[in-house]
């Protein structure tokens, strides 16, 4: 037990490293998703009361698409120098890796939606105070569901010659009910003053579990260097 | 010589079930008091949803069966599926538009099981394209096999997530007897067809494997079937 954590401890940490040092996803994953954020508010310009309401689907669409980037960016770099290849040859179970790949993965969406929130909640005139901490749990389970698929398709596809635009299309249908049951408990949190939970946040615990136990149990036959 | 006359002889059964059914629904069963005649569309409906579920059931298991075994003949039997489901899904989201533009007057609105449907069809439309798009076979077979997996353990919380969603589509129907089994009916030509294109498909594809395989095997391209060749079988 405590070698499988000192395993995973050491793969997140090498993967934030790199990232650390090239900080090549975040920056592109950053800078994407204040653009669609920008392009939504221009688009709705005309009508900021309908934004107002509508910030928690906004701020979906750019994590979905700031997500897929960085999905496919943090396995592209395993795709470098053959480092795969070496980390299928090292002891360590598939299992390990696929746990560390989502965590880091995990940790930098959550950054990057630190980041996008903020900008979108500026944008839109939405007010977050009634329910902060409300706001971070949803999105935060949400966001462990998305890593968990994300993370499995990521390696899935990539060693295909069409990874980027293959992935958003594998990504985007599988994700929906994630979507759907977070606006909801959005707007119910802030348009009705609803606590989460009922059906929206137990969908959002089931997707997270059965896509990690999921994602866990298929990914040994998934990584081909 | 003996499968070809059984395999006529399924298709000319369909048919025939075809007509028995739309006579039935058509001639003998009463039109339904409120609906009226747009309600004879349920009768079709509801047997190709239950046979879509299947089809994405078949995709399901058989991706499970070639992660598991690794044979070729599953990840076919896949494909094959996956193909009807897109079909028979299309067929429940055009019968579902033209009973909710007779019964609603409107062709589209974001009710729990049209939404259903559509995330259904999406789901497994993207299946066949994403096959498509990947040339090494192998690597299809494993992505295919693992998206079919995760896709259909998607289809319950798909559902779920719909009923969070403001619903006027009808949770039951009051059926009259004969209204009951017209509809107990019309399962079998729609059951029937399914299960038929699900077999006619997959014979296809283990037809275009066996020609891929042979072509590779000699070395040597076979360009009397190009498009078979180049990977197209997906």
């Amino acid at each position: 037990m405590t070698s499988t954590l000192r395993q995973v401890s050491m793969l997140i940490v090498k993967d934030l490293r790199i990232e650390g040092r090239t900080r090549q996803t975040m920056g592109l994953v950053l800078v994407l998703g204040i653009l669609i954020v920008s392009v939504l508010g221009l688009g709705f310009s005309q009508t900021p009361q309908l934004a107002a309401l509508g910030t928690p689907a906004i701020l979906w669409v750019a994590y979905l698409f700031s997500g897929v980037l960085c999905f496919e960016k943090t396995m592209a770099v395993e795709r470098q120098d053959g480092a795969l290849a070496g980390l299928l040859l090292a002891p360590i179970d598939r299992g390990v890796i696929y746990l560390s790949k989502l965590i880091s993965n995990l940790a930098l969406m959550l950054a990057v939606a630190a980041i996008i929130t903020p900008v979108g909640i500026l944008f839109f005139g939405f007010d977050l105070s009634p329910a902060p901490d409300g706001f971070v749990l949803i999105i935060s389970i949400s966001m462990l569901g998305f890593a968990a698929v994300g993370t499995l398709f990521a390696a899935l596809v990539s060693s295909t010659r069409l990874a980027g635009g293959l992935l958003a299309l594998v990504i985007f249908p599988v994700i929906l009910p994630l979507v759907i049951a977070s606006t909801h408990q959005m707007t119910a949190l802030f348009r009705d003053g609803v606590p989460p939970g009922g059906t929206g946040l137990t969908i959002l615990l089931a997707f997270d579990a059965i896509f990690l136990v999921t994602s866990w149990l298929v990914f040994e036959v998934v990584l081909e260097p | 010589m003996k499968n070809n006359a059984l395999r006529i002889l399924y298709w000319v059964v369909t048919l025939l079930t075809f007509v028995g059914a739309i006579l039935l629904v058509f001639a003998w069963t009463p039109d339904e008091a409120t609906m009226g005649m747009i309600q004879k569309i349920f009768y079709f409906h509801l047997p190709i949803a239950i046979n879509t579920f299947l089809a994405c059931m078949t995709v399901f298991v058989a991706s499970l069966g070639y992660l598991s075994t690794r044979q070729t003949w599953w990840d076919d039997l896949a494909l094959a599926a996956a193909k009807v489901s897109v079909l028979l899904c299309t067929g429940v989201l055009g019968t579902g538009m033209l009973w909710a533009h007779g019964a609603w007057g409107v062709w589209w609105t974001w009710s729990p099981r049209l939404t259903f449907s559509f995330m259904l069809w999406l789901l497994y439309v993207v299946y066949v394209l994403v096959r498509a798009s990947i040339e090494s076979p192998q690597r299809r077979a494993v992505v295919a096999a693992v998206y079919g997996v995760v896709a259909f353990l998607d289809v319950p919380l798909v559902y779920l997530s719909v009923k969070l969603l403001p619903d006027i589509h009808p949770s039951s129907i009051g059926l009259s007897d004969s209204m009951r089994l017209t509809l107990g009916l019309c399962f079998i030509p729609i059951t029937l067809l399914a299960a038929g294109l699900i077999w006619e498909r997959y014979h296809l594809a283990r037809y275009e494997r066996a020609k891929r395989d042979a072509a590779r095997h000699d070395g040597e391209e076979d360009h009397r079937f190009p498009v078979i060749v180049t990977g197209g079988g997906a």
